[in-house]
């Protein structure tokens, strides 16, 4: 009969079990106490809702309120009467999500034929843009279509986006884009 | 009274929910990994990786199954790792949950042989020699908390509470499991912490789900039981 | 969704078909197991066993774009085995209208066809000839006895007919028994106090039927007597966290927000516009609840332009752009536009086309074309580094792109509202990392900008200087005053119902909404949401109401005023009295005497409109109730649909590509209205050698839409690091190819390498007798994240072609070869 190594070590290792339980064993107190501090018990408490799919789940979001007031857990929230503290993968790293590295945190710019991205200023960035809209909408506004029926529209502007936006955010940006005349507005419901 | 978890296989979906928040609260990183023509990844457990979920396609009676079965340390009753380490400064056994807890002071053991111990062959070496694995995230549940695996659990697969709870809802969960799978079993309950309830025979969701069998004819559980039985709670005349 | 996730939980049988909820939205399956704990049966149809499959009680499988072929064959056995509920068809449903004699429906046509000769539209339905037989006061003719063989229930019979199981197995591939297994157990909850209920999500409305493949399901949700009751209705599973709400806020071309009309060019005033997207209904029974339109309308301008918006200017309404009369503005004609170059600036806000876009190659080769782009989000995408992707020479490129590095939502305050409709209130953990901004204050500063450089003039700047634009608060973006204008003020003091309203206070409800003036609302459907009690969306009570099935409505809020089930009036018979005695959602408790009801009182849900029931316990008709489906125009849910685009009953057509040279249900071989674009980057093959194979796209649990929220986090490429095709054994073989080998999939317009997943999942169908195979690919990977660069999107692959009316890719169906590397 063929005896592994790693079937004898089960086999001496409930022995061992045995003698340990029969009294005949070592010392078993451990010498690290692991009653360990709660990593969130300092750290500031938020409600969000999970940022991925459309059932809505609820996390809480633990901010260090220390240092540099990062995420330092986010989990699902058990007084949530949807998800009632459950999430899936995707809800359970939406802490990565936040605290990552291959984020986009400045404003950038690439010129026309440019091979490569530029770091520039929010306000640079805003008014720049600002300018092209204006350009492009004067130019092409039309105030009356081909019937003589007012129309007041550019159709040389297009908008897509947005449901990564929150409601309120969504109303602001569909009554900017409206105002400048666009009607190709769409977003992701459409696709 | 320790605590035990019951993972009703019947439930998971392998959404994998508990295998992410198994790293983030544990800040553990991700793994490099390729796909290998499985939804599976990593390929097995790791000094990175405490969980995970096994992923099998099996026709049973003529009818296709994908089986999921998140494994992870059992935190046996009798732990081999720690009998064999017979160092409680490095793997000890905390006496109000009775998880199976790996300290840093694993590096100065034998790996391979703490390794081989395992009847489920979970511990896994780090670059530096130190051993990892499931700790049942002692520090949320001695502060009241589920352990993050259980807490993102949709659907009920992942369990955790007193062992008499969760012996008790084991019972419940079979009889309801065999209505419909009539081979529906509870994985060795007398002997872990972590009591798996399977549809089918253990072995076709992942290769160690049940203890390594038969040594000199006689199983493990059966060598466990001679020596120990009389002193723990039968699990199984309950079940 | 009609009905809201916890509800799944109350259903009898739960058919998930075109969706992968276990693996898409996870935490639906919590309920889904609550309901089959307690004995529902869940029944999964998709072409390849997944992880919802993995826990159906009964799964089968079909091939990719014959939903209604399917479905078509379940209204056939509900009709020929009479199971439906007559009651609720007779006096819920427009089954006992009468059509009139126009309508017909011959070799695969309804009547009122024209073919089209210009734009991408392959023909035209004049929908006049599918119109309801009027009496002499302009209310629709009804048989309630179901009898005449004009009337909807009928006709219904007859047009399915044809959809026996034999031919609907020769087209969808699902064996004949499996059809009858499906029917049998979907169809029993037309049963008195049964429920089914349909999770569906872009497997339905990804095709050039898509409206119709959810037609179908509706009515036979309406034949069983599903809508309105608690475990059951049509639930669309959205992917996006808040594309409900941004659906509601209507970002979309042919709508203003609460689902108002997008103004035609021949809507010449505010009166005009009013008359015509004002329906009007003559039956004193009907609610229709959109003639309050004006109040809406109204209520909306005033919040586009405050006090600039007056009585004699109509309100702003000629500052508003205006769309032109049958001209269509949507997704897929907007880049075909860009593609031909006569598109200049692009606004790409939280997008991704470069991936989400069907098409993608044209998608990204007409980006090209623009002077400048905007995009913000919070990380690099294949959209703003365009010019520097695959195949692109950056050198070439003209376009100017500006990248705006949008927070995450954990760090901003606001609302999303998700697919159950409840709008839930977020608050802000930690500050915008580094130099990144909410989206809320790039777009205020972006109208600043806005506004100061049209102050000097420019092309037309009255609406931009009058737009209301007064959201921040000490210089930053204030999601409140933003909430509370969406739920609208009172913009005087005014006499509502006989209460004296104040100036600056917040309206309600939108029964208080006025046309006016003397109210703005920003968002009808929403407002109840922010009122003088508060704020209602961040509300978090967990009692739940007294029926008991998981309303818990003093969790959140819900639109419209907090009703949980939409339709719950028909969720009681004609007394008012629960189908379902255990899971009710809505009962009739007004005192009764003699026989009669005397007193009004409705418990549970909010009831869509609280009037009296329409019988009186003693069986007596009431004058003063009104039909249950208050927002259609004659109160009735319509088995027979004569507003959409192509056609009042679903018929089965093939998708643009399929693998079979003829439709075995008719002579169309597709859908004769849908659109197919024709530029020189829409190829596209049906029946072709080279592309034997249909294509599919779908999701997977471990990444989200095309990815960009998903790439760049190490724990979630681990799970799923590359982009796959999954096939089945049969067609490994016949390919050679190995499970795990990198392997190329091209369709007529595109390719890309993935890692071959060759498993037991997917098998070969049999269509009209010949074996055809179909693979998937996510749609999650594209060349930016992982930098490898090698994973690109699935999209590459996907058609020219959509819905006739809703303008959707036909992402879900199409032809494709696999091939060893």
């Amino acid at each position: 009969m063929n005896v592994t190594r790693r079937k004898f070590i089960q086999i001496t290792g409930a022995s061992a079990a045995g003698l340990a339980v029969s009294g005949l064993g070592f010392d078993l107190t451990p010498i690290k106490s692991h009653a360990q501090m709660l990593k969130t018990k300092y750290a500031k408490e938020t409600t969000t809702i999970c940022c991925y799919c459309a059932v809505g789940c609820g996390a809480i979001v633990h901010t260090s309120k220390k240092g540099d007031g990062r995420v330092i857990n986010i989990e699902g929230d058990p007084d949530h009467v949807i998800n009632r503290g459950s999430l899936c993968s995707k809800g359970a790293a939406l802490s990565q999500l936040t605290e990552n590295e291959n984020r986009l945190l400045e404003p950038m710019y690439r010129a026309p034929y440019s091979k490569k991205w530029e770091k520039v200023s929010w306000d640079w960035a805003l008014t720049e843009i600002a300018k092209r809209v204006k350009k492009t909408r004067d130019a092409s506004f039309e105030h009356k279509n081909a019937k003589r029926q007012v129309v007041n529209r550019t159709t040389d502007i297009v908008s897509i986006g947005s449901s990564a936006l929150d409601n309120e955010e969504c109303w602001i940006y569909q009554a900017m884009v409206r105002a400048l005349g666009l009607v190709y507005v769409e977003h992701q419901a459409r696709i | 009274m320790s605590k035990s978890f019951l993972i009703d296989t019947t439930l998971c979906t392998a959404c994998r929910g508990c295998q992410v928040a198994c790293k983030q609260w544990h800040d553990l990183p991700a793994e490099k990994t390729i796909n290998r023509g499985t939804f599976e990844n990593p390929a097995d457990l790791s000094f990175d990786t405490y969980k995970l979920v096994r992923m099998r396609e099996e026709v049973i009676n003529g009818k296709l199954n994908w089986l999921f079965f998140p494994e992870q340390c059992r935190h046996c009753i009798e732990a081999p790792c720690l009998e064999t380490a017979g160092d409680p400064g490095a793997i000890y056994r905390d006496d109000k949950t009775g998880a199976i807890i790996f300290t840093a002071n694993t590096k100065r053991l034998n790996a391979a042989e703490i390794i081989e111990s395992c009847p489920y062959n979970i511990p896994r070496k780090g670059p530096d020699g130190t051993l990892a694995k499931c700790d049942m995230c002692i520090d949320r549940v001695e502060n009241g908390l589920l352990p993050a695996c259980v807490q993102t659990c949709p659907t009920g697969a992942m369990n955790f509470g007193d062992r008499d709870e969760m012996l008790a809802l084991a019972k419940k969960r079979l009889a309801v499991a065999k209505k419909k799978f009539p081979k529906a079993m509870l994985i060795d309950p007398d002997d872990v912490n972590v009591i798996y309830l399977v549809a089918y025979e253990p072995e076709l969701y992942c290769a160690n789900a049940m203890a390594s069998n038969a040594v000199f004819d006689i199983t493990r559980q059966v060598a466990l039981g001679r020596m120990i039985r009389p002193l723990t709670n039968i699990a199984s005349r309950l079940l | 969704m009609t009905n809201h996730w916890i509800d799944i939980g109350n259903s009898d049988c739960i058919l998930i078909m075109g969706s992968n909820a276990a693996s898409n939205h996870p935490i639906s399956f919590k309920y889904v197991q609550i309901a089959q704990a307690k004995g529902a049966k869940l029944i999964n149809v998709d072409p390849r066993f997944t992880r919802t499959s993995s826990k159906a009680d009964i799964y089968t499988s079909l091939r990719s774009g014959t939903d209604i072929a399917f479905l078509g064959g379940m209204i056939k056995y509900i009709m020929d085995n009479k199971l439906y509920n007559k009651e609720y068809v007779s006096s819920y449903t427009n089954g006992g209208f009468i059509v009139g004699k126009a309508f017909s429906f011959k070799n695969g046509l309804f009547s009122g066809y024209k073919t089209n000769d210009i734009g991408p539209l392959r023909g035209k339905y004049d929908k006049k000839k599918w119109a309801f037989e009027m009496d002499t006061n302009g209310v629709p003719k009804i048989d309630r006895s179901l009898k005449n063989s004009r009337c909807v229930v009928n006709l219904l019979k007859k047009h399915f007919s044809r959809y026996n199981t034999k031919l609907v197995s020769k087209i969808t591939g699902t064996p004949e028994a499996d059809l009858l297994k499906v029917y049998k157990t979907y169809a029993a909850t037309g049963a008195r106090g049964k429920s089914g209920t349909s999770m569906y999500a872009m497997g339905w409305t990804q095709h050039t039927v898509g409206v119709q493949n959810i037609r179908s399901m509706a009515i036979i949700q309406l034949l069983l007597g599903n809508m309105g009751v608690a475990g059951g209705g049509i639930n669309a599973l959205r992917g996006e966290s808040n594309v409900q709400g941004s659906t509601d806020q209507c970002l979309l071309w042919h709508i203003w927000p609460g689902y108002l009309k997008t103004p035609r060019a021949s809507n010449v005033s505010l009166a005009a516009y009013n008359k015509k997207w004002t329906p009007k209904s003559n039956d004193p029974l009907s609610a229709n609840w959109w003639q309050n339109y004006p109040k809406y309308s109204v209520s909306l301008l005033k919040s586009y332009f405050g006090e600039n918006a007056t009585k004699a200017n109509d309100f702003g309404y000629d500052w508003m752009p205006k769309v032109d009369d049958g001209v269509d503005y949507s997704w897929l004609t907007l880049f075909d536009n860009m593609y031909k170059g006569t598109v200049k600036g692009l606004f790409a806000w939280g997008m991704n086309p470069a991936c989400s876009g069907a098409n993608s190659n044209k998608t990204r080769k007409a980006m090209g074309n623009l002077d400048w782009m905007v995009s913000a989000n919070i990380f690099d995408s294949e959209t703003s580094s365009f010019w520097k992707g695959p195949g692109m020479n950056p050198s070439t490129i003209k376009t100017e792109v500006f990248s705006l590095p949008a927070c995450v939502s954990v760090e901003k305050e606001g609302s999303i509202t998700n697919s159950g409709r409840w709008m839930q209130w977020r608050y802000q953990g930690p500050k915008p990392l580094g130099n990144s901004l909410s989206d809320g204050d790039i777009i205020m500063e972006l109208g600043l900008k806005l506004k100061e450089v049209y102050k000097e003039g420019g092309a037309f700047p009255e609406p931009i200087l009058n737009l209301k634009w007064d959201y921040m608060t000490d210089g930053l973006y204030d999601p409140h005053k933003v909430a509370k204008e969406i739920n609208g003020y009172f913009t005087r003091d005014v006499k509502v119902k006989g209460k004296l309203c104040k100036k600056g206070t917040l309206v309600p409800s939108f029964s208080w909404l006025q046309a006016d003036g003397s109210t703005s609302s920003a968002n009808w459907l929403y407002c109840q949401s922010y009122t003088e009690k508060g704020n209602m969306s961040a509300r978090r009570s967990k009692v739940d109401a007294p029926n008991n099935i998981g309303l818990y409505p003093e969790f959140a809020w819900c639109w419209p005023v907090n009703r949980r089930i939409i339709y719950n009036r028909a969720s009681v018979d004609l007394k008012g009295q629960p189908w379902d005695k255990k899971d009710w959602v809505v009962r009739f408790a007004g005192n009764v005497k003699n026989g009669k009801y005397v007193s009004k009182k409705w418990i549970g849900d909010v009831p869509d409109g609280g009037w009296y029931p329409l019988e009186n316990p003693d069986g007596t008709k009431r004058k003063d109730a009104k039909h249950p489906f208050i927002m259609r125009k004659h109160g009735h849910a319509q088995i027979f649909g004569p507003g959409r685009a192509d056609g009042p009953f679903p018929e089965h057509y093939e998708p643009l590509e399929c693998p079979v040279e003829k439709n075995y249900m008719n002579k169309q071989r597709m859908s004769p209205v849908a659109p197919v674009y024709g530029t020189d980057a829409d190829a596209h093959a049906t029946c072709d050698p080279r592309f034997p194979i249909v294509g599919t796209t779908y999701r997977v649990s471990e990444h989200w839409q095309t990815g960009l929220m998903t790439r760049p986090q190490p724990w979630l490429l681990e799970l799923q690091p590359q982009v796959f095709v999954e096939m089945s054994e049969e067609l490994g073989k016949l390919k050679g190819i190995k499970n795990g080998e990198r392997v190329k999939v091209a369709s007529a317009r595109g390719s890309l390498e993935c890692t071959a997943i060759v498993t037991k999942r997917f098998k070969p169908f049999k269509i009209a007798g010949k074996t055809v195979h179909e693979v998937g690919v996510p749609w999650h990977f594209g060349w930016r994240w992982p930098v490898s660069g090698t994973e690109e999107s699935a999209n590459l692959l996907t058609p020219p072609t959509g819905d006739p009316n809703t303008r959707i890719p036909e992402s879900k169906a199409f032809m494709v070869n696999v091939t060893k590397k």
